[in-house]
């Protein structure tokens, strides 16, 4: 099956929605860990499923040890999120929410099961205001636990032949910390949104 | 003469609703820019006495515009647009020197009333 690349004005369109998206996501973060997030330009592409797990290495710096998180959403659109943290992004969080490093390894599971949870409710959201559509999401799951990144996804993991990648990531100030929000969404999706792209496109 | 006005944002379609919400009797000549650099060469070449400003952009961010501008003490009216919604961010931006933050989406009620607000434009 082939899919037609998106046009560098759909591109675009999807990346300023994500930013705005990715905005309202980092100051929930902000307001969680009360620190200043630092946003970067959000990326966005379509790739063959089978490149997923390297797009998802190459993004990761520290890829030694990350923990992972996964919801589903659901609706006209579906896909699947991850957010990645690596160990020092935990170790941060852990921190700044007052445990001092001594959190065990529940507490800890359960504060990355908190921000990724608020992290893809707030892009979500966000998405879904400027696209007209409701998300539903799933609860998450700890889909890895301290494991080298490139062990995270297989190929098989998603099934589909061409993945939506969008990729968003968030920084703190000061701190090591990075975590990394992937939305991944499968070819009738992808199609979905190219007709929700133009439509935006086309009311100015 | 008419006011030089700079838009400066990584994506064309913010530029264009950043254009489309700005008056439309208002008397100006508008440049644009994607990036802090284009935005700073564009300030050089006289076209920016007002400039919109995004913060996340790829290569130099509006921080650092500003910081710029700040610096090498520019004379620049600047007015922010970003999808930063942090309290801090807009906090920041005006410490250096912006005179306005607006959150994106942009909407051309909220631009009219900061540009009245100033005296740079009267309806």
């Amino acid at each position: 099956m082939s899919i037609e690349p998106y046009s560098e004005d759909q591109r675009d369109a999807l990346q300023e929605i994500t930013n705005i998206a990715m905005g309202q996501a980092g100051s929930s973060l902000a307001q969680l860990l009360d620190v200043f997030v630092v946003l970067s330009v959000p990326r966005v592409r379509i790739v063959e499923v089978d490149s997923v797990p390297e797009s998802v290495e190459e993004m990761v710096e520290e890829a030694d040890c990350v923990t992972v998180a996964r919801q589903a959403f659901y609706n006209n659109l579906r896909g699947e999120t991850l957010v990645i943290f690596d160990h020092r992004g935990c170790k941060d969080m852990a921190d700044l929410m007052g445990h001092d490093g001594s959190l065990d390894e529940n507490a800890e599971e359960e504060l990355i099961l908190d921000v990724s949870n608020i992290l893809v409710g707030a892009v979500l959201n966000g998405l879904g205001e400027q696209i007209e559509t409701d998300f539903g999401f799933t609860a998450p799951n700890i889909m890895a636990r301290s494991v080298p990144v490139d062990t995270v996804l297989s190929k098989e993991t998603l099934g589909w032949s061409h993945a939506l990648f969008i990729e968003v990531n968030f920084s703190l100030e000061d701190r090591g910390f990075k975590c990394h929000l992937i939305m991944l969404m499968p070819e009738e999706s992808i199609e979905l949104m190219r007709q929700s792209l133009d439509k935006i496109l086309e009311s100015f | 003469m008419s006011l030089p006005v700079l838009v400066v944002d990584d994506s064309g379609m913010s530029r264009k609703l950043t254009i489309r919400a700005l008056p439309k009797e208002w008397d100006i000549e508008i440049s644009q820019a994607a990036n802090g650099f284009e935005a700073l060469e564009a300030y050089h070449d006289g076209k920016a006495h007002v400039m919109f400003l995004d913060l996340t952009m790829p290569g130099m961010d509006g921080f650092e515009v500003l910081e710029t501008l700040q610096r090498e003490g520019l004379d620049c009216f600047v007015i922010v647009v970003s999808a930063d919604v942090q309290p801090e961010a807009e906090i920041r931006a005006k410490e250096l020197g912006a005179m306005a933050f607006i959150r994106k989406p942009i909407n051309s009620e909220k631009v009219i009333e900061i540009l009245s607000e100033y005296g740079i434009y009267e309806h």
